[in-house]
């Protein structure tokens, strides 16, 4: 009796599955994308938002006519930050013809690069590490925002600009850095050896890297030996919920230095979570925040309200806007591929991204330019301080104009 | 008396024939059988998501197969299991890429494959020093001690020491072709899925030929009752170490492999969540079964991504529905181990052993 009823249950379910599956099966023809996101892994506190902001920007490009009429068939997966789970995932959105993906982590992104390139699938990641800018190395790697390298080096010219030179010290010794991240974390990681080398520039002295966990709570000993040290400034490499404790941890135990954030470390949480031990705190965006007045943000806040209404929209976060970005870009350059006749991954990237040259995505980004040489997006980085609980734009640096001489060989990074 | 078939009743009338693997012809049909859809129908009929499944399937077996040795043959619960991954593929990433080769191993492809047996060894050593304390401690004292190889292997050493060599702070990357088994690169899907395959195979005939030897009833003495087995002459802690290097080495293989698979190595890639992972396959494929450990693989891997399939068809009317589906999985996941100890604790590998009674015995099965 009891094996009847299971019987029948799991019928049921089957039926119903591919009942409603099977108007997808005969529907009309669409483009394929995948998108990998964080929702539950290690760096799921800046993911999820990144993640809602993906799929409500799909639904705009849809709207708006999609890829010159065809509509984009979006497959989006939560692979909790595991490595193994993107690789199959990977090989999953290979098998249902996806034509580009937009990726996440920097972990997942490197450790699939050779494959993509294989395979020629464009991937726009939320993943700047300045490893994946090189086309010679990574030919199908993009992103929209200036990439990490790029913005650790800019975010410390900034503080040496705007802060350092009315030092009482200024001209009596050297300033003084160090690095708090996740050593073991590809993406905490990776802007590290550009952000040292901009400190040689500048004359920085350097102290020993601190080891803060991504999930870290208490960052007292880290902060203690810092003290040691005497820094100046700190640069935080991990993301927002592990830079909150380490700059509360700072604030109780007064550190006395100035926090320079990376880009996934740097939101509203931030504020939210770390309160008044955030005041002052520095770091680059590589877009506008949500609700500022720039083009194409009203379309981020409708679609937020329309297709995640339970999110109040003060409650969202620059990641939306992050992903809206990496949308935006790989929109366009989908457009000019198929214009040209061919929506192959070798079109998408020849036809399409590397023809982009100071196109205006809008959304506070800086106007990109990708080459068949060179895939940072930009050479302008527009760096913020908390004041007061708000983001202050202070400084836009130009590191290909100050360091013209230097900016070619800074590929790569 | 049939030669093609087993008679029902008396089985055996010798102690070599009782313990043979193919004990008729009509057992080394099914085999070879087994061999042909191995070796020939999967790998070219697949494309490269169901290859990538069979890596991912092959992988969990080499994993959970040291876990099965210690857990269900010699008693010994380990929940750090991942860390002797990390061994394996840190020690043969590392040796790949920084290790001074003379030039005729490079070029004729040795690097690699004298990389695994190292990695093997090496990992195994390290299972043995975190296996020391089963001399003296067992059940859930020996469940931490085991986990103490995660935290001090891959969050302190690898981590913080390791993963900085060669000034690259984070991930190791492994260019293409530099995996190489002879002159064969190691760079598809396909390729990956034989030599996996073969180490596979050549570690389940080495952990069932130890299981049928001295050695292996040694161990299941001590699992069956450590004491007794004391009594009757077993060195315990010998034997226990023992399983514990086996157990490694065949973690080290598997940490070899793993690389072949990925073009970066790091830390993130053996989090302690997968040593409870490999529990979890031991537990639904059958405690103290080398099949069992292959079923619990097959299901773990193919029933999870099989459910995916299940929803992708609904993505046009539910869009979220992909991507709440990690939180079904984990559901599943911890569902599946309590259905098992409710109503399956032998796991897979007695419902197997049930259907082939069934079948051995139809149409006069009962």
């Amino acid at each position: 009796m009891l094996k009847k009823k299971w019987q029948k249950f799991f019928i049921s379910v089957i039926s119903i599955t591919f009942l409603f599956g099977l108007p997808s099966a005969f529907a009309e023809d669409k483009i394929n994308i995948g998108s990998l996101n964080d929702m539950t892994g290690a760096t799921s506190d800046v993911g999820k938002d990144y993640a809602l902001g993906i799929s409500e920007a799909i639904h705009y490009v849809n709207d708006m006519g999609g890829i010159n009429g065809k509509k984009i068939k979006l497959y989006q997966f939560d692979y909790g930050y595991r490595i193994p789970e993107a690789l199959t995932k990977y090989k999953l959105f290979t098998r249902l013809g996806c034509k580009a993906i937009l990726g996440w982590g920097t972990g997942d992104t490197e450790a699939l690069s050779p494959t993509i390139t294989r395979d020629k699938i464009p991937y726009i990641s939320a993943s700047y590490s300045g490893h994946l800018t090189n086309p010679d190395k990574t030919p199908y790697n993009i992103f929209s925002g200036t990439d990490y390298s790029s913005n650790a080096r800019a975010t410390l010219t900034a503080w040496f600009d705007t802060k350092w030179k009315n030092h009482p010290d200024f001209g009596k010794r050297k300033p003084k850095l160090i690095c708090s991240y996740m050593t073991s974390h590809p993406y905490c990681s990776a802007p590290i050896k550009a952000i040292k080398d901009q400190a040689k520039i500048l004359g920085f002295e350097v102290g020993n890297d601190q080891d803060v966990s991504l999930f870290a709570i208490d960052t007292k000993s880290q902060i203690l030996a810092m003290k040691k040290f005497k820094p100046d400034v700190v640069w935080h490499g991990n993301t927002t919920m592990s830079v909150a404790a380490t700059l509360k941890d700072a604030y109780a135990m007064k550190l006395g230095a100035t926090h320079l954030i990376n880009v996934w470390g740097y939101d509203k949480n931030l504020i939210k979570l770390a309160g008044k031990a955030a005041d002052g705190a520095m770091g680059a965006t590589v877009c506008a925040f949500v609700g500022e007045d720039v083009p194409l943000m009203d379309k981020v806040v409708e679609y937020a309200k329309k297709y995640n209404p339970s999110i109040p929209i003060e409650d969202r976060l620059i990641r939306t806007v992050q992903a809206w970005g990496n949308v935006m870009v790989l929109w366009e350059a989908m457009k000019r591929a198929d214009k040209a006749g061919d929506l192959s991954g070798e079109s998408i990237r020849q036809n399409g991204f590397e023809t982009m040259a100071n196109f205006d995505v809008g959304l506070g980004i800086a106007p990109v330019t990708y080459s068949a040489s060179d895939h940072r997006p930009g050479k302008i980085v527009t760096v913020y301080e908390i004041n007061d609980g708000k983001f202050n734009l202070i400084d836009k640096v130009n590191l290909g104009q100050r360091w013209a001489d230097k900016w070619n060989s800074w590929l790569g990074w | 008396m049939s030669t093609t078939f087993l008679p029902c009743g008396i089985y055996h009338q010798e102690y070599a024939k009782e313990h043979a693997w193919w004990q008729t012809p009509f057992i080394k049909g099914k085999m070879i059988l087994l061999l042909i859809v191995l070796f020939f129908i999967i790998p070219f009929f697949a494309d490269s998501y169901e290859l990538s499944l069979c890596n991912q399937i092959g992988y969990t077996i080499l994993g959970a197969i040291g876990v099965q040795l210690l857990i269900g043959f010699c008693g010994q619960i380990t929940l750090g299991h991942a860390a002797f991954l990390a061994v394996g593929a840190y020690t043969s990433t590392l040796l790949i890429l920084e290790f001074p080769w003379p030039a005729f191993m490079i070029d004729w492809g040795l690097a690699y494959p004298a990389s695994i047996i190292i990695a093997a060894f090496m990992a195994g050593i390290w299972s043995v020093i975190f296996g020391l304390p089963s001399a003296r401690v067992k059940g859930f004292y020996l469940i931490l001690t085991t986990m103490a190889a995660q935290f001090i292997i891959v969050d302190f050493i690898i981590t913080q020491y390791v993963s900085q060599i060669g000034g690259r702070g984070q991930a190791f990357s492994i260019p293409p072709e530099t995996i190489k088994i002879g002159p064969v690169a190691i760079d598809s899907d396909l390729k990956v899925y034989f030599m996996i395959l073969f180490f596979v195979i050549i570690c389940v005939v080495v952990l069932a030929n130890l299981i049928r030897s001295k050695v292996g009833r040694a161990w299941i003495a001590i699992r069956d009752n450590d004491i007794s087995a004391d009594v009757m002459g077993i060195n315990v802690i010998k034997y226990k170490l023992m399983a514990f290097f086996v157990a490694g080495c065949i973690g080290g293989i598997a940490g070899s492999c793993w690389i072949s698979n990925i073009a970066a190595i790091s830390p993130e890639h053996f989090p302690w969540s997968w040593s409870l992972w490999l529990v979890g396959v031991v537990l639904i494929g059958g405690v103290g079964s080398i099949h069992g450990t292959i079923f619990g693989s097959i299901f773990m891997v193919l029933v999870m991504e099989g459910l995916q399939l299940l929803v992708i068809p609904l993505v046009d009317i539910y869009p979220k529905l992909l991507m709440d589906f990690l939180f079904i999985k984990e559901a599943a996941f911890g569902l599946a181990i309590c259905i098992f100890m409710i109503f399956e604790p032998y796991g897979l590998s007695y419902r197997w052993w049930q259907l082939k009674n069934y079948f051995n015995l139809w149409p006069f099965s009962y």
